[in-house]
Formats: C-alpha cells, sequence, structure tokens
C-alpha cells in the first residue's frame, strides 16, 4: 500500500449530481486512481480550469443541475481542454440521439447502465493510455520551454552587461562563453556518460556562464583595467573577484533557482585548476563542479582568442596549443580532448553565431531531445522523471510567489490562479476586466493599455512576450515582470483568442539590480558619475540637440596630493567628498558632473549665452578651505561653439586648456584657444596617486 | 436474512448485479450507501411543488441508480416516471409517484431488515 502511495496517480474527475454514482465509480477505481468529484456540471468546469490537463480523464454524466453534460462538452471544446482530456460518458441516458450528440462534442467512449466493473476499469485504463502518450510529448516541450523562459530573465541580462560595461569587454565574450561552454557540455554529453546532463541541464549551465564575472563589480577600475604587469597585491585584489561573484548571487532572494546555483558553482570555481593549483578554494578533480571545469576552459580559449588591454589576440590554432601545453593550468584530460575534438566546428560556430540564433538552436536541441525519444516505451523511465518534475514545478510554483493568469477575448474573461487572486486581492473570474475598477486600480489604465499593445504585437509564430511594470498590492507599488503567450485558433483564419501567462514579483530582484547598476555608472567615493559613464552619459548629451551649445569644464586641484601625504588619505578623501559636494552646488539641474581621476572631475555645462558666469561661480564655489586644507584649483574649458562637437575633442581641448593653466602657476581657468594646441594631457588614473604618475 | 434474501424481498436481482460487480461485499457496501440517497425524497418533494423539471432528474437520477444496484422493480417504475416527466405528462408522472413511493419503501425496508 506504501508502494501505490509514492507512484503518479492519475487523477480521474468524477462529474455527476448522483452520490451515489459518484461513491459507485470511487469505488471501483480508487484502488489505482486518484479521483476528484464534481457535483455539477459547473463544478466540473471549475476543476477542469483550475488543474487542466493535469486532470487524465472526465467521467462525465449528462443529466445534472446548474450545468449538464453537453454544456461541460461545450465547454471543454471552447476552451481546447477536450484536446488534452479524454471524456467517458457514463449517463444513463441511452437515447441514441444524446450518445450521438456526445460523441460529435468529442467524448472518447460511452459506458453504459448498469455499470459492469471490468468493462467500467478497462475503459478508463484504455483511454488513459491512449492519452498519455500524447500528454508527455507536450509535457517534455513545455519543460524545455519553462528552463528557457526562467534562464533568459533580466537578472542575467543586466548583470552580465554591468560586468562588461567595466571591464571594457564586447558583449561578445559573454556570448562566447555561452557558445564554447554549450558546445563542450553537448559534446562530453556525447561522449561519456561520466556526467549525466539532460539538455535543460546544459540549457541551464550555459545560460548561468554569463555571470561567471560578475565579481569583477568589486574590484577598483584601477585594478581591472590596468594594462600593464600586476603587483602581488593588485593580482590578490583581482583574484577576488571569484569568491565575490559567488558570495553577491548567494544573497540573492532567489538563490534557490537551479539557475543560480549552477551560476554560483561557475562564479566561485572558474578558475580552480585540475591539478589544484588554482584559485579561491584551491579544489582539485573532481571536487571541481562540470560547470565550473567547462566554464574554466572556455573562460581559458576566449581569453587566448580575443585582445585584451594587457595583450593581442592569439589564433585559434595557438590557443589550443598553449592549453595543451598547460601553459592556462591543468585541465581535466577528458575536458581537453573535448575541446580538441570540436575545434573546428568550433571556430565556424564562433565566426557565425550571433544572439538572434540563440532561440532557433534552443528549439533544435528540443527537436533532437524529442527524436531521440521516439521510443517513449524505452524511456518511459526518463519521462515518469520528467512528470514529476513538472509536478514538482507545479507544487514550487503555487508555493512561490507566482500570480497566474488567463485571458479569454470572446468572452472578455480574466482567470486568476488562487494564489494570484488572494495576492492581488481580486476574483478569480472577472468578467470583463478592462472594465473592472478593482483591476484598474492595480495598474493604471495607461499600463493596462500598453501591455494589450504588446499583446497585439505578438504573432502566432512568435507568441511570447514580457512587459515590466508596476502594481500595487495591499497599497505598495511593487515591480513585476507579466510573461505571456498569447493563443490563437488553430483553423484559418487564424484569430487571437487569448493569453495565458504568469506575473512575477521581481521588486526585490530589481531594486537590488538598479542598485548595482548605480555602483557600476558611479565613483564610489563621490557619487558622481565615474569617467566611463560620464563618456557615456555625455556623449549621448551631445548628440542629442544640435542646435544646443555645451562646454566642458575640466577641474583639477592643485596641491592635492600634500592633502593625502601631509594628513593621510582618509583626509584626502574628505577633500573629494567636499569638492564633490561643492560642485554639485554650483551647478544646474541639466548640467553633468563627474569624477574622472584621481583629483580630476569634468562638468558639462548647458550654454544659453556666455558660459563664463557659471564657470566662474563653480570657480568660486569650489575654491576655499576644507578643515585648514587650502582648496586651490585649476580649470580648463572648452565650448562646442569654437570646434568640434564630440566628446573626445572636447575632452582633448579642455584638457590642453587645463594644461596651460597648470604650466602658468594654477589657481585659475581659461577658455580653449588656438594656441594652446600643442599642450600635453594632464588626466591621471583614478587610484588617489594621481600626482605621482604621468 | 441473507443478501439474496434482501434482494428477493425488495424485488431484484442478486445475481445480475453480482454478475457486474464481482463481490459480495462491493454490493453491500453500495447497498447500504443507497439509504443515504435522496433522489426519491427530491422526486416527491418536487413534484408536490410542481418543479416538473427538478422532478425529471431526480427521477432520473433513481432509475440509474436502482439500475445500477439491480433493484428491478424500483428501476422500472422510476424508468416509467422519468419517461412520462420527459414527454411533460405531468398528470400520468403524479399518478405513477404512489408506485415509484410503495417500491422505494419496499427497497429501502428490505435494507434495513437485511442490515438488522
Amino acid at each position: 500500500m506504501e508502494q501505490k502511495k509514492l507512484e503518479h496517480r492519475h487523477k480521474i474527475l468524477v462529474a455527476d449530481d448522483s452520490e451515489m454514482n459518484r461513491f459507485m465509480l470511487r469505488n471501483m477505481l480508487e484502488e489505482s486512481y486518484e479521483i476528484i468529484e464534481a457535483e455539477d456540471g459547473l463544478q466540473a468546469v471549475a476543476v477542469l480550469n483550475k488543474m487542466g490537463p493535469e486532470i487524465s480523464l472526465v467521467l462525465l454524466d449528462i443529466v445534472m443541475p446548474n450545468m449538464d453534460g453537453f454544456g461541460v462538452l461545450a465547454a471543454m471544446n471552447k476552451y481546447h481542454w477536450i484536446e488534452d482530456v479524454p471524456v467517458i460518458m457514463i449517463s444513463a441516458e441511452n437515447t441514441k440521439v444524446y450518445i450521438e450528440r456526445a460523441y460529435d462534442l468529442g467524448v472518447t467512449d460511452y459506458i453504459s447502465r448498469p455499470f459492469d466493473i471490468m468493462v467500467v476499469r478497462r475503459r478508463v485504463i484504455n483511454t488513459i493510455m491512449l492519452y498519455a502518450k500524447q500528454k508527455r510529448l507536450v509535457g517534455m516541450v513545455a519543460d524545455q520551454i519553462y528552463e528557457r523562459e526562467k534562464g533568459n530573465n533580466l537578472m542575467v541580462a543586466i548583470l552580465s552587461h554591468i560586468v562588461e560595461f567595466r571591464n571594457g569587454e564586447s558583449g561578445l565574450h559573454v556570448l562566447h562563453i555561452h557558445v564554447i561552454t554549450e558546445m563542450l557540455l553537448k559534446h562530453l554529453a556525447h561522449k561519456t556518460d561520466k556526467y549525466p546532463l539532460s539538455q535543460a541541464e546544459i540549457n541551464l549551465i550555459s545560460t548561468a556562464s554569463a555571470l561567471h564575472d560578475i565579481g569583477k563589480i568589486g574590484v577598483p577600475e584601477a585594478v581591472l583595467n590596468k594594462p600593464g604587469r600586476f603587483t602581488d597585491e593588485e593580482f590578490a585584489i583581482m583574484k577576488s573577484h571569484s569568491k565575490m561573484g559567488a558570495d553577491m548571487l548567494a544573497d540573492l532572494p532567489i538563490k534557490d533557482e537551479p539557475l543560480v546555483k549552477y551560476a554560483y558553482d561557475i562564479c566561485r570555481w572558474h578558475h580552480e585548476r585540475y591539478d589544484g593549483r588554482g584559485y579561491p578554494d584551491g579544489l582539485a578533480g573532481e571536487d571541481i563542479p562540470i560547470s565550473a571545469q567547462v566554464v574554466a576552459l572556455a573562460d581559458v580559449y576566449d581569453a587566448l582568442t580575443s585582445e585584451r588591454c594587457y595583450k593581442k589576440a592569439f589564433s585559434h590554432e595557438k590557443a589550443l596549443e598553449m592549453i595543451a601545453n598547460g601553459e592556462c593550468g591543468a585541465f581535466q584530460p577528458l575536458l581537453l580532448e573535448c575541446l580538441m575534438e570540436i575545434s573546428d566546428s568550433l571556430r565556424e560556430e564562433l565566426a557565425v553565431r550571433s544572439v538572434a540564433m540563440d532561440d532557433y538552436q534552443a528549439m533544435e536541441n528540443v527537436a533532437a531531445e524529442m527524436l531521440q525519444s521516439k521510443d517513449l516505451s524505452s524511456t518511459d523511465r526518463t519521462l515518469r522523471m520528467l512528470e514529476h518534475e513538472r509536478m514538482k514545478y507545479q507544487f514550487f510554483a503555487s508555493m512561490s510567489q507566482e500570480i497566474q493568469f488567463e485571458f479569454s477575448l470572446i468572452p472578455p474573461m480574466l482567470t486568476i490562479s488562487e494564489w494570484g487572486a488572494q495576492r492581488l486581492g481580486l476574483d478569480e473570474n472577472i468578467v470583463d476586466p478592462y472594465g473592472n475598477a478593482r483591476v484598474l486600480e492595480l495598474t493604471g489604465s495607461e499600463r493596462l493599455e500598453h501591455l494589450s499593445r504588446i499583446v497585439r504585437q505578438t504573432t502566432p509564430e512568435k507568441p511570447d512576450s514580457e512587459y515590466e511594470c508596476q502594481i500595487t498590492i495591499n497599497g505598495e507599488p511593487r515591480w513585476h515582470r507579466i510573461i505571456f503567450r498569447s493563443m490563437w485558433t488553430s483553423e484559418r483564419p487564424i484569430q487571437y483568442i487569448g493569453v495565458i501567462g504568469k506575473v512575477l514579483d521581481i521588486h526585490e530582484e530589481r531594486s537590488r539590480l538598479m542598485e548595482l547598476e548605480h555602483q557600476a555608472t558611479h565613483d564610489g567615493l563621490t557619487g558622481l558619475l565615474n569617467h566611463r559613464a560620464a563618456k557615456e552619459v555625455i556623449s549621448a548629451r551631445l548628440g542629442q540637440d544640435s542646435s544646443q551649445e555645451f562646454a566642458l569644464v575640466m577641474l583639477d586641484l592643485d596641491y592635492f596630493k600634500q592633502a593625502n601625504d601631509q594628513r593621510g588619505h582618509q583626509f584626502g578623501d574628505g577633500v573629494l567628498q567636499h569638492t564633490a559636494q561643492r560642485l554639485c552646488q554650483s551647478i544646474r539641474r541639466n548640467d553633468v558632473a563627474a569624477r574622472v581621476g584621481g583629483d580630476e572631475f569634468l562638468v558639462l555645462l548647458e550654454c544659453n549665452g556666455d558660459p563664463e558666469s557659471v564657470v566662474d561661480r563653480i570657480f568660486q564655489t569650489v575654491r576655499g578651505e576644507y578643515e585648514g586644507f587650502p582648496i586651490s584649483l585649476s580649470m580648463g574649458v572648452a565650448e562646442t561653439q569654437s570646434g568640434g562637437r564630440s566628446y573626445e575633442q572636447l575632452l582633448h581641448r579642455a584638457d590642453q586648456a587645463l594644461y596651460a593653466v597648470k604650466r602658468n602657476g594654477r589657481g585659475h581657468y581659461r577658455f580653449y584657444d588656438n594656441s594652446m594646441e600643442e599642450m600635453l594631457s594632464v588626466l591621471s588614473p583614478i587610484d588617489n596617486a594621481g600626482e605621482e604618475s604621468q | 436474512m441473507t443478501i439474496q434474501e434482501c434482494y428477493d424481498m425488495l424485488g431484484g436481482s442478486y445475481e445480475e448485479v453480482l454478475g457486474r460487480l464481482y463481490s459480495q461485499a462491493l454490493v453491500e457496501k453500495f447497498v447500504g450507501k443507497f439509504l443515504a440517497d435522496q433522489s426519491f425524497q427530491r422526486l416527491d418533494a418536487t413534484l408536490a411543488e410542481g418543479n416538473f423539471e427538478e422532478a425529471f432528474r431526480a427521477g432520473h437520477t433513481l432509475k440509474g441508480v436502482a439500475d445500477n444496484l439491480s433493484f428491478t422493480k424500483l428501476k422500472d417504475s422510476s424508468s416509467a416516471i422519468t419517461e412520462a416527466l420527459r414527454a411533460q405528462n405531468h398528470d400520468q408522472a403524479l399518478q405513477l409517484l404512489p408506485q415509484v413511493r410503495q417500491d422505494y419503501e419496499r427497497t429501502v425496508g428490505a435494507i434495513r431488515a437485511y442490515q438488522g
């Protein structure tokens, strides 16, 4: 008996208004099936609506109050449930017209009364077996789509963007790692069964690989982009990125997601080596998760074949040779074999792969997997596991903060999952949601219209889309992502009939990511924009409106080194913070301020007339003293009026004007003119030791 | 009293029901459950109210249950009243009710006697 309970039992919905009849059918079937009862047609439709294809079979009476059996069949046809859920008619009604009408409406079989227990059991098992095979195929596809959809989420996109942004690497690095990781894993799974890797797991690991370097967000820019050799201290800082990335992921509220777990392993251990000589934990051999081993190899290959600030690109052949010779540390021999074996296709693949092709690839993977499994009976165990996974998913979906919904166009009705309706404070079924005051209260009519515009942009070929907006939960606006698929008729003319989807609460995730993005674009000490972000913002402003004139001010603190030398670095930091604060006070709302070097600042001013008065105000406001330390500054100004409009041109001229000021005794400002053309550069790296170098 | 004697007393066929359900225990379980079935009471009440549509459904259910349990006499009379109601022959249905009541009470009596 215990054994029975552990097995997956098919669910049968018995819809009959007579308790006696339900009791009899339950007794005949409950040894092998889970029985769900409905007392009339409406209840039956509600159960089907809620459980969908989880129901393996409906035993349907015809004569029932509220809604009769024909009504249930009509609803099952309308919502296409009849395609997934077989129906056996069990009516005491044996008039020929009734039975014929029931067959017309899609019932699979008919059990006449009085019931013969053997006939009932035989018909039930036959019908379920017939439909189960079809349904499992659908289940496999759903599994794949589920993993993809979760993989393509905002977190991966933004986090990897941030890392690239700071690394100065092209977006290609992340894509390459993805491609190489996927190819290596596939080949590995094909070559050996040492690691049981399903297609879904390979997809997840490949997606997670994009995050391998997120820890670099914690590495200072001066170290990260240093062209020369690292000092021991710098190298130690650089090495901390693997553990730092892992710690960031461990802090996420969604850390138990399989994707995040893989990402954790990859972040932490993608610099470990097979002989134990890597970092941070010095793991060796199979103690290193295979996901991290593969990404480590992919990372090394891509680093060798790409140009970096400290090296040129090596050829494909040279890179393979260096890896094989162990010049980049030890890897598992099996993985090295894989790399050599996919060498030719790898080179081609990297040359042609683009982001757009990614989804197409995933579809091919699903198709390949399905072809492999065409003899379903022999892979029954795998399929049962998939079914099991689906049950687990459904369970976790009901436990997690997830709102599922369905919208039908005719009649305009919104159906929300039980948990979701409770969360939103709405009814589970809402007729005409566009006219429903409570629905409008949650999102506002503008967002609802935006959403329906996005829905209208979907097509039967590309039915999936998503929309992010704030939804008011218990009076508090929270960010949500609405993921949905539009539904279309299967016959011509193809018509839009509704939408299914779910609403995810991404508020915490999003707030955290926004904070991280802010960190990546701003200087940690002064809160002003950093150099790279300043360049982006200023370039964008210059390009926006060609009739608007600007002036770019480069500002440098004189004798700042003395503040550090005489009163310590902490005091020096105080001077910089004070300067940034005064600077912000002296500029206007549309101006842009940034810290671009150790003690150098950049300000973009909008000019409506002569900028001299604003420039002078900045100069007078910033100079003075800070806790007894005299603040003197030099400023060089370049105007768009007097030359090119590009960021580089402006910066170069402001830099030269500043140099002219410095050469003429510091402590004043000058506008650029042609006499300064041959001047040198002042700009120093941002490492608080500015005036020493260059 | 045996289950066979119970079926004889209520005017049904034990051989027939055992031929379909294969187990005396199951037959006994279902027969016992019949005491809780309310379709006759619903038929009686709805006819008295003149709600013939609901009466049809109740008669239909009673007929189905009696059929499943091989309560032959009750099945015959409830089938007759159901057909009268389906044809909207309300007077005839009212005339058939006493027979259904008699068969129902006889069935319930036999089951109670069997249960002791």
